[in-house]
């Protein structure tokens, strides 16, 4: 997965934000369309004839480069004085991502960036020592990867040399780590998991059809983005804002020793809003919208769009007027999305299969197979391989993952059981191969990551009831209110890249629901305590219709998409208290063009058309 | 004031046609209701007056100083390696930085933390986006200059000795309005150029021996105008436009024995008709891949080496830069110090700093020497004060600085020479630095002094360092054979450091210098000239680098 970094050098560098979906399945319609068109397509071509007819250049330079690294590297005769004291790679793979991508992103109200790229990046991986014991053991795991910017274009000779450069490059790390791997394990008492260092798979043969290069209108769509900054004038509060589209449209070739050789599409168009408030005793707020479709077409219609910005901006001066929460220990309610956001942050990376291996990770569930780990009326699976639920484009689904295994739905949670983790080709004790999971950033060495988490429940009720369970619950616990978490962010929308606080949620839009039937009153400043994940032991109840989030997830092996769905769910014991904030004043002025109410909103609606 | 032409005429290259047509606008006589013509400015200036009748914390200083200044970027960068583009980048931003300082021209918040804040600002000419940037930065600029101010008074209570100088500098209002350009280049064909410039090694015949070992072979070519708005609450208001262009290329291998060896060559200015036509390019490129193949041949530089050295006019453009750069700028000492300044030449106004029969002076106003466009020229510099030419060292004496608004003792005003990279906040540089000798020699007279030099030494060799690179490392550094025959006999070295050159050497080491100057454009966030003649030094070290020598590749290249 590559991700272009179009903030380069901007003073605001944009954080990643977490992403949702949108409600309105209608805005889905045309794009609904592309896909089928899309579908059907793929199906009218059998992968393996369409293979024979065109092989891409840039896969047959590869294989035939890494066919020569694979059988020169460290082999006595290689033409070098002391090959015959090296040793020869046991796995070799050169995974090239190639990318075209266009970035529109406005604020205030005006354009402010619109860029296209286009870049090819090599992950070079060279395996030494062999399968049970190679240089990538431990902490040494990011010795596998070498990475390098590849020539576009055809040119064979070119693209040998890049990829020589990156082997030869990647080959000196990983035999210094191997060295170091042998003399750890000499000295090292036995370790509690004593699995390979790298699985056994079946090499893989699919050749997808490479992404078409991104075609956007991009003068109508920098006025749509700079059309929907625009909205927030209306709310003179709302004192920063950003809306950025980013259409990419890539492809990923593998080749392995192995012989896989697996190229496959990924296109993905994302729009992103995030705007910030500030209340008057200096609490930071925050909402962030994001709206993603396979291409830009699908993307909700301008109106559509614009009363979401409006939304969000209602929604911050709603916030900012909103009482500062009190500490609360009792039952609340996540909203689907919500419910889905903390799903993927607090169970999902817990479920990662290299979190339960090395002195380093929590290794939460790693005695829990075959445990009842949720309440039984609860499953999760993950399922790459859904590419849409109901009407919504589900962003964390592919077809292959990033070392060339075959994406397939694993069954994480049944019934509230653990059965198994999301594997890379990283074993842990009791579970040998991947199941399709390995996924990486760019640059990065592949682990066990979500796709597309799906929580499902047996225990549904619809939301009226649910609400009136919350009640209930509240009553029985003596409480004058029960919560009700409509928004929550992961930690990593509001940190930075190289800091990944993943794990963290933080709830945006918290309202009390009170027992004696007055109205819902928002509150502001709340922040979960405790484990989080001791609350989904108390989940009481879900309600019946689910919602998507999708998403931008940041771990150790870089920034993947993502989504998770689930349901509404009634907890009976939520613990939370008020969130340390900020003593920054709010503006000491008005924003400009809030001197004179009414003046903006027209005459800017002219400048727009 | 854009003499450097209009259109580049190189013949056969169509391609170098950029748009450098920026007509003067009558820059002395502009007022601010011209200025008001630009939406961009419109925009600033409603926003300063706004924030410096209005801005102010209940029980706090209001401002009494706010600058903005906004600039538009406009970047293209395309890189090749091995013969084929790695892609090609646009960048097109704005970006506002606001200074506000709280206090008064005596003592102010600057200094630490107090010193702006950024924004990206809209790249339209939109009123309300463009000052909505703009307020966001005073508030938060604002906010830290009450903070640094309070620092900075209570930091004076603990020094006996006060500051030297006022913080902030009287100066006079200006306007100066420049009409801004375009960047316009053929994209396509610079992207097809440095692909086949990167790619000389494996079509060229005379390079083709060496093919084998080239590691890398990277060709970029980049250009950035940026044009700058700056208006500040004395009331300059300044539009303005610095074009900057650049061609270059990187070769590396390794020797037999591990060592990396790199050689690269840049041809930059500040007109595209500044940079190389592609048959003079490829020409230093085939040159720069030939010496390469030398340098692997080359022996290794004996273990240490003290005497006579000649620096090539080159290699001496980037020593003075290095060992002047840092000391002819004046900069604020420490609290509580009584120092003028800064850096080497901080205690040494009025002191010899170079032979008597040298003269250092810097001229941003000098736009071209030789024929070649100067890319450190500029008319104004990012504080809104015009560029001045600065006598720094006359017959070896240093008698200036060169400053910013920020004064030092003896030196209470600018000179124009606050500049500031993109995003940065100025600071006092290099624009134009020139260097001569009186009675400068020629070339062939510098050879002959060292010979005999090493005559008089006893020397059976010395050195002569014809490039350098980072770090002054030098990257072509020649054994001139001294007795024998033929004497002046010169054999390629590699592997050497040089040590013993600093600004002592400066002072007395020098016995001679070229006529000739070798103008050195530095691309760059500010850009820099230095001319500057080859240099005899008397006394230095050539010695061993000793640095780890990496592993040869593990198999060979492709075919």
């Amino acid at each position: 997965m590559l991700l272009l970094d179009f903030s380069r050098r901007m003073p605001q560098k944009s954080s990643p934000v977490s992403r949702r979906s949108l409600d309105s399945p209608s805005a889905f319609f045309a794009w609904q369309f592309v896909f089928a068109a899309l579908a059907a397509l793929a199906l009218a071509i059998p992968a393996s004839a369409a293979a024979q007819a065109t092989t891409p250049v840039l896969l047959d330079a590869m294989t035939t480069e890494l066919h020569r690294a694979f059988t020169l590297l460290g082999r006595p005769g290689a033409g070098q004085p002391d090959a015959d004291k090296q040793l020869p790679p046991y796995f070799l793979s050169y995974a090239v991502s190639e990318a075209t991508s266009v970035s529109i992103r406005a604020q205030f109200g005006a354009l402010a960036d619109s860029s296209s790229n286009h870049i090819r990046v090599a992950d070079v991986q060279v395996r030494l020592g062999s399968p049970a014991l190679d240089n990538t053991h431990g902490d040494h795991r990011g010795s596998a990867v070498n990475s390098l910017q590849l020539p576009l274009g055809d040119d064979r000779e070119a693209l040998a040399r890049s990829l020589w450069l990156a082997t030869n490059a990647g080959y000196g790390t990983a035999l210094d780590n191997y060295l170091r791997v042998k003399t750890e394990a000499e000295v090292r008492a036995k370790e509690e998991d004593s699995s390979p260092d790298f699985s056994r798979e079946t090499p893989q043969d699919h050749m997808g059809k490479p992404a078409p290069p991104v075609a956007v209108d991009r003068a109508a769509w920098e006025q749509r983005v700079r059309a929907l900054s625009k909205v927030f004038r209306e709310f003179p509060d709302v004192y920063q804002n950003v809306v950025l589209l980013t259409v990419q449209n890539e492809t990923d070739y593998y080749a392995s020793s192995e012989g896989s050789r697996v190229v496959t599409p990924h296109v993905q168009a994302r729009l992103v809003a995030l705007a910030v408030t500030r209340a008057e005793d200096g609490m930071d707020l925050f909402r962030e919208q994001t709206f993603e479709a396979e291409t830009v077409e699908g993307l909700p219609q301008q109106a559509a769009l614009e009363a979401a910005m409006r939304a969000l901006g209602r929604s911050l001066e709603a916030l900012r007027k909103a009482p500062v929460t009190e500490p609360f220990d009792g039952p609340a309610i996540l909203s689907g999305r919500a419910a889905a956001v903390f799903f993927h942050e607090v169970l999902g990376h817990r479920l990662e299969g290299q979190r339960q291996r090395g002195d380093e990770e929590g290794q939460t569930f790693t005695k829990d197979v075959g445990k009842p780990v949720l309440p039984s009326f609860l499953s999760v699976a993950d399922d790459p391989t859904m590419t849409k639920f109901g009407n919504t484009w589900l962003s964390g689904s592919y077809e292959y993952d990033d070392e060339g295994e075959k994406a397939r739905r694993v069954d994480l949670i049944d019934d509230g059981v653990l059965k198994t983790f999301l594997m890379s080709r990283l074993p842990i004790a009791n579970f040998s191969s991947s199941n399709g999971h390995g996924r990486a950033e760019t640059g990065h060495v592949p682990t066990g990551r979500q796709g597309n988490l799906i929580v499902t429940s047996t225990r549904s009720v619809p939301e009226a009831e649910l609400r009136k369970e919350l009640i209930d619950e509240a009553k029985k616990q003596g409480k004058a209110y029960g919560l009700y978490f409509e928004d929550i962010s992961s930690g990593f929308a509001v940190t930075t890249r190289s800091s990944p606080q993943a794990f963290q949620v933080i709830p945006l839009v918290v309202w009390r629901v009170y027992v004696d039937g007055r109205p819902d009153e928002l509150v502001r400043g709340v922040s979960i305590v405790g484990t989080p994940l001791a609350a989904m032991k108390r989940i009481l109840a879900t309600g019946d219709k689910s919602e998507v989030f999708n998403g931008e997830c940041g771990a150790e092996s870089g920034t993947v998409p993502v989504s998770a769905v689930a349901p509404a769910m009634l907890v009976s014991e939520m613990e939370t208290q008020r969130q340390p904030q900020g003593t920054a004043r709010p503006p000491i002025l008005p924003i400009p063009g809030a001197e004179t109410p009414g003046k903006d909103a027209s005459g800017n609606a002219k400048e727009a058309q | 004031m854009n003499r450097i032409a209009s259109i580049a005429t190189i013949a056969g290259v169509g391609f170098l046609a950029a748009c450098m047509s920026a007509p003067l606008v009558a820059a002395a006589q502009a007022t601010r209701a011209d200025a008001e013509k630009d939406p961009v400015l419109k925009a600033m200036l409603e926003e300063l007056d706004r924030n410096m009748s209005q801005l102010q914390l209940k029980g706090f200083e209001k401002p009494f100083f706010i600058q903005y200044r906004i600039e538009e970027v406009q970047e293209y960068s395309t890189r090749a390696e091995f013969g084929a583009s790695e892609g090609s980048q646009r960048a097109h931003e704005r970006i506002a930085r606001v200074t506000v300082r709280v206090g008064d021209y005596k003592t102010d918040s600057s200094g630490g933390r107090g010193d702006g804040a950024l924004e990206l600002a809209a790249l339209d000419d939109d009123p309300i986006a463009l000052r909505s940037a703009l307020w966001t930065a005073t508030d938060r600029a604002y906010k830290s200059a009450l903070a640094a101010y309070a620092q900075k008074q209570a930091a004076l209570k603990e020094v006996q000795t006060p500051p030297q100088a006022d913080d902030f500098s009287h100066e006079q209002a200006l306007v100066s309005l420049l009409a801004p350009v375009e960047l316009k280049l053929d994209e396509a064909a610079w992207r097809d150029q440095v692909a086949r410039a990167s790619g000389l090694y494996r079509q060229d015949a005379g390079s083709r021996a060496g093919e084998g070992n080239v590691q890398y072979s990277t060709a970029v070519f980049e250009a950035r105008v940026t044009t700058t708005w700056l208006v500040n609450s004395e009331g300059t208001i300044v539009r303005k436009t610095a074009q900057q262009y650049q061609e270059s290329i990187g070769v590396g291998t390794q020797a037999k024995d591990g060592m990396r060896l790199d050689r690269s060559y840049a041809s930059a200015g500040s007109a595209l008709k500044d940079v190389d036509a592609p048959e003079v390019f490829d020409q230093y490129a085939r040159d720069l891949l030939a010496s390469l193949d030398a340098l692997r041949k080359a022996p290794l530089v004996e273990e240490e080496y003290h005497g006579p050295l000649l620096l090539s006019s080159d290699a001496s453009a980037d020593t003075l830069r290095e060992l002047l750069g840092s000391g002819v700028t004046a900069t604020r000492p420490s609290l509580g110090t009584e120092a003028r300044t800064n850096g080497p030449f901080a205690s040494s106004f009025h002191e010899n700093v170079l032979p008597g029969f040298m003269d250092v002076v810097d001229d941003p106003g000098l736009k071209s020497y030789a024929g070649k466009g100067l890319l450190g020229a500029y008319e104004i510099d990012d504080e809104g004060v015009p560029g001045q030419t600065v006598k720094l060292i006359t017959g070896g004496r240093l008698e200036n600085y060169l400053l910013g608004r920020e004064p030092v003792r003896d030196f209470p005003r600018s000179n124009g020479h606050g500049r500031a990279g993109i995003t940065g906040g100025p600071r006092p540089a290099l624009g134009v630095l020139k260097i001569t000798a009186q009675d400068g020699s020629a070339d062939e007279a510098l050879n002959a002094r060292l010979l005999a030099m090493a005559k008089d030494r006893g020397l059976a060799s010395v050195y002569l360092v014809q490039t350098l690179g980072g770090g002054l490392t030098p990257r072509l550094l020649y054994r001139v054979t001294a007795d024998g025959t033929p004497a002046g006999k010169r054999e390629l070295v590699r592997g050497a450091v040089l040590d013993d050159i600093d600004q002592r050497t400066l002072r007395s080491g020098i016995v001679a210098a070229g006529k000739d100057l070798f103008v050195a454009n530095y691309y760059g966030d500010v850009p820099v000239t230095v001319m500057a003649p080859a240099l005899l030094l008397e006394d230095a070290t050539v010695r061993r680098a000793n640095q780890k020598n990496e592993k040869l590749p593990n198999y060979p290249p492709p075919e």
